[in-house]
Order: C-alpha cells, then sequence, then structure tokens
C-alpha cells in the first residue's frame, strides 16, 4: 500500500492555509464541515469568511458529519484531465451531503454505468499520499 | 440634494439620449489558424471592425478587450492599445469568461453615457487552438473548477457541463437526443457561414454513435477550440454622422447581468441557475421596454449543448422543461419559429466566447447575413455565460432608435 501513496500521480488539492483543519479531518478519516457562528449552518467548499448573506463571520466551530448523503447529480468520465487518468472510467458526483451541502467527489465501489441519481451514499476515506487522504463516497449497502 | 438613487430609468434615459450602438464588426479567419499570435489576431479583427466602420483607427479613442487564453498579459487592454498604437482615453479588460463579450457592449455604452470615451473598439483574439500546450489546456481546466474541492476529484472541463446535464435531464425527464439535437442544429448553421471551421455533415444518429467524454456529453456537445479574431465599434449615432458614416449603428436598447455561483459545489440546485439568467434578461428587458415577444432572433452561449438549453429556458423562451423538445423537432433552425446562432455558434462556428454571437446579431439585423439571412429582424437578444452556468449577461440590439 505505502507504494501506491508514493506514486500517486493524480491532481492533488491546492491547498489553502484557512482549509486545513477540513484536511485534518480526512487523514484522521473525520468528515469535519465548517459551521457558520452568525448563522449555526454548515457550509462547504471551506474558505476563510461564512458564504451566508449578512455574515462576515471569519472564526468557525467545525462539527463531524455523518457522512451520509444522495447523489444529487453525476457523470461517468471516460476521459480524465491529466494521463495519469488513462484508461480509466470514473463517476465524479455532486453528494447532496444530509447536513445539506453539496461536496464534489467520486462515487466508488461500484460499476460507473450502474450510479443512478438519488443513490444513497456514505463517505468511504481514500489515503491518497501520507499527507492527503480524500473523502469519497460509496453506495450504502 | 443627494438624495437620487440610480436606477435602470437612468439608463434608459441615457440610451435615449445618446443612441448608442454598434457601427462596425470585424471578423477573421477561424479555425487551425498556426503561425499568426494572439496580438495578430486582434489586430486583424481590429483592422477589419475600423474598415467595416468606415473610419480611422485615429478615430477611435476606447478601447475594450477581453483576455487571452495563451499569452501572460497582466493587462490585456492597455497592452493591445500599445500594441495597435491607439491612445485611449477609456481603457477597460472584461474578464468574465463567456460573459466577456455581451457585457463589452454595455461596458462601451456605459463608458460613452458617462463621456469617458466616443468611439469605442471592442475587440477578442486567441490562437488558443495552435499556441496552447497539453500543460496550458491542463491548467485551463483546472481553472474551470475549485483546484482544492474538485479538480482532484478528476473533473474535466466537460464533466462539469455533463454534471448539469445529467441533473437537467433527469429534473426534465429528457434524453440523451435532447441535447445532442443542439450541435446538430448548429453545424446546419455553420455550413452556411464562411468562417466557421466545422462544416461537416453531422447528423443526430452520428452523435448517438460517438463515444461519451462524460456522460451524457460527446465531443460534439462541446464548444470546439480554434484560432481567430472578432471586433466591433461602438459609439453615438450622432458621432457617427460627424464621422460622415453611412449606416446608421445597431441600437442598444438594453443590458443585464445575473450571478449564480462560480462553483458547481455552490450552486444548490438548477432554479438558481435558471434565476440568474432570468435576472440577467429582465434587466435588459426592463431597460429596452420590451418582452420575448418583441425579440425576432436569439443568440446563446453555446459553449456546451445543456447551457443552450438552460438558456432557453432560463430567459422564457421556451417553457420550463421543454427546451430539448425544441432542439430536438428543429425549432431552434433559422428557418423555424426559435432561431438562434445563425453563425453555427462555440459548437460549430469558433470559440471566442460570444463575440461572433454579437456580430451575427448585427449582421442579421442590418440584413447582411446572406444565405443564413432570417426573414427582416428588428430586435436581437445576445446572451453570454461564463464558467458553468455561472455568470451571465444580456444585451438586446435593435434596428430601431431608442424611444
Amino acid at each position: 500500500m505505502s507504494e501506491e501513496k508514493n506514486e500517486y500521480q493524480k491532481p492533488l488539492p491546492d491547498f489553502r492555509p484557512e482549509t486545513k483543519p477540513f484536511w485534518d479531518g480526512t487523514k484522521n478519516h473525520k468528515l469535519l464541515l465548517p459551521k457558520c457562528k452568525d448563522t449555526g449552518k454548515v457550509f462547504f467548499y471551506p474558505r476563510a469568511i461564512s458564504p451566508f448573506p449578512g455574515s462576515v463571520n471569519m472564526d468557525f466551530d467545525w462539527v463531524e458529519s455523518s457522512g451520509k448523503g444522495k447523489v444529487w447529480t453525476f457523470s461517468v468520465h471516460y476521459m480524465g484531465p491529466t494521463r495519469a487518468y488513462k484508461g480509466e472510467t470514473y463517476v465524479v458526483a455532486m453528494i447532496e451531503l444530509d447536513d445539506g451541502v453539496k461536496m464534489m467527489s467520486n462515487v466508488v465501489g461500484i460499476d460507473p454505468e450502474e450510479v443512478k441519481i438519488g443513490m444513497e451514499v456514505e463517505v468511504v476515506f481514500e489515503d491518497a499520499t501520507e499527507e492527503v487522504t480524500f473523502a469519497k463516497f460509496k453506495p450504502v449497502q | 440634494m443627494g438624495t437620487h438613487i440610480p436606477s435602470i430609468d437612468d439608463t434608459k434615459e441615457l440610451l435615449k439620449k445618446n443612441q448608442i450602438g454598434i457601427i462596425g464588426v470585424g471578423e477573421t479567419a477561424q479555425g487551425k489558424i498556426p503561425g499568426k499570435s494572439s496580438f495578430h489576431f486582434l489586430s486583424e479583427a481590429s483592422k477589419l471592425a475600423i474598415e467595416d466602420a468606415g473610419i480611422q483607427k485615429s478615430d477611435v479613442d476606447g478601447i475594450i478587450t477581453a483576455f487571452s487564453l495563451v499569452e501572460e498579459t497582466f493587462m490585456h487592454c492597455t497592452t493591445f492599445a500599445d500594441y495597435i498604437g491607439i491612445n485611449p482615453k477609456y481603457f477597460e479588460s472584461v474578464a468574465i469568461g463567456g460573459a466577456t463579450a455581451v457585457w463589452m457592449t454595455a461596458a462601451a455604452a456605459m463608458a460613452i453615457n458617462s463621456g469617458q470615451a466616443e468611439v469605442v473598439l471592442c475587440v477578442r483574439g486567441d490562437n488558443t487552438l495552435s499556441g496552447i500546450s497539453s500543460t496550458g489546456m491542463i491548467a485551463l481546466i483546472r481553472e474551470m473548477c475549485h483546484g482544492e474541492f474538485e479538480y482532484p476529484f478528476g473533473l474535466t472541463t466537460p464533466g462539469g457541463y455533463a454534471l448539469m446535464a445529467n441533473r437537467y435531464l433527469h429534473e426534465t425527464n429528457g434524453k440523451r437526443e435532447h441535447l445532442h439535437s443542439v450541435a446538430v442544429t448548429m453545424r446546419e448553421h455553420a455550413k452556411l457561414k464562411e468562417n466557421a471551421m466545422m462544416k461537416d455533415d453531422l447528423t443526430l444518429d452520428e452523435i448517438m454513435g460517438t463515444r461519451l467524454l462524460a456522460s451524457p456529453l460527446t465531443k460534439f456537445d462541446c464548444s470546439i477550440v480554434s484560432d481567430g479574431g472578432a471586433a466591433f465599434i461602438v459609439t453615438t449615432n450622432a458621432k457617427a454622422k460627424e464621422l460622415g458614416l453611412k449606416r446608421d449603428p445597431v441600437y442598444l436598447h438594453g443590458m443585464g447581468q445575473g450571478f449564480s455561483h462560480q462553483y458547481l459545489t455552490s450552486c444548490e440546485n438548477l432554479d438558481q441557475i435558471y434565476g440568474a439568467v432570468e435576472k440577467s434578461g429582465k434587466k435588459a428587458f426592463e431597460t429596452a421596454g420590451m418582452t420575448n415577444d418583441n425579440v425576432d432572433i436569439t443568440f446563446l452561449y453555446d459553449c456546451f449543448t445543456i447551457t443552450t438549453l438552460l438558456e432557453l429556458e432560463g430567459l422564457g423562451i421556451v417553457p420550463r422543461g421543454q427546451a430539448g423538445a425544441y432542439a430536438l423537432e428543429g425549432r431552434l433552425h433559422k428557418d423555424a419559429d426559435t432561431p438562434i446562432n445563425t453563425h453555427g455558434g462555440l459548437l460549430s462556428q469558433a470559440h471566442l466566447g460570444a463575440m461572433h454571437h454579437v456580430i451575427e446579431a448585427v449582421l442579421q439585423l442590418r440584413g447582411d447575413a446572406g444565405a443564413r439571412q432570417v426573414k427582416n429582424p428588428n430586435v436581437a437578444l445576445v446572451h453570454g455565460n461564463g464558467g458553468i452556468v455561472s455568470a451571465h449577461s444580456t444585451i438586446i440590439l435593435g434596428n430601431e432608435p431608442v424611444s
């Protein structure tokens, strides 16, 4: 498994300092979401300022998501953006988490052609490198 | 004193007072044209527009450009002003993706209305096809989505639109043919446009038999990449007469913008997109004092087949959920009841954002569209969209002066 981690060829995230708690979370196999203190609502994607109208809150609590949601939309990709994806067929999806936010990810653990809008999914963590773990989603059994 | 809050009414007054419109257009050859730099295309397009207008380069006192996907220019508009030898009183780079070209017209009008310039050259050009390396292309794809929370999942540019397309088909109980038929109509139109890049026959069967890039989209559902330049010149009717121009301007009657999101992660649902399109169109219509009933020909941002359908519905041209059926029935064809993009659009003619859409609107209104001409159009709507159906702009152009 360590060889796979060292040889991860696909794009890694363009990290910004303000998102660190999220990636610390995934590394520990937790799906953490930032919560605006003014509205009490979680948001995604993580950024330095609350995206809710009327709020300029910039210090957030981070709460753990149940990791459960539904496939809001998806697309089976037969061609990837870089050479690292050559020959692969994979699913990019917009997951609607039960927490009320949308999160882009891959749906894994299922034949791409079987994925459907509305399908119930749950988070599964994929360790890409020593430092980076991605939150991906698999169908709820 | 100081109690006035500006509104569209002020714009209406100014457009009526100043009678601003497009007096010259220029399009270079489009397609795979190696050996010409981005700035060469900008120059050539500008030359053609200046000559079409019947003015001198020295008459131009405003420059509005976009951006380059090839050249790393920090200040694009002033770099081009330097290059072409124009000392502009007004200079602006409009960089809102595909919403740019449409908005250049509005920006030119606003500059003119505020006395910053009188004759504004709006130009975009690039050697995107021949000049961009594969690393450059990868960088471009990365910029179309969130580099931290979207790109690492392998989203491609067609992929982003494909996500929206699948959701649309799900909500409308639609099928792939609804999307692909937009491409079929665009190809039919492109065949009649001299500088169109794609002119080979294209049938629905062929598209259905083509491999998917990202479900449900094939390469035919995606805009082409091309080299070329395009420009148009905006001024007032009074200035046009002062310059001794024979032709009346094609007048700007209204303009608007609408914002939905930038990243798909921030797009809660399709209604959010429809809302942004609607807002953009509504502002343009209100300023123009018009509705969809006044529009004779429409130009929509067809970077992907799905965007065309979403815009048709968002603008209220077609009832919600029915754009796919319209496309499949051929109703978007120049001879049908809802003609769009008679130049072949981004799907078949060329990709310079909505530049060619603005230009073709002008050609149609002038009666200069040749074999593509629709019958006596008086009013054209042109809609641009930047990002992944994210940022929208609309203008309404007409042959009649603003009243």
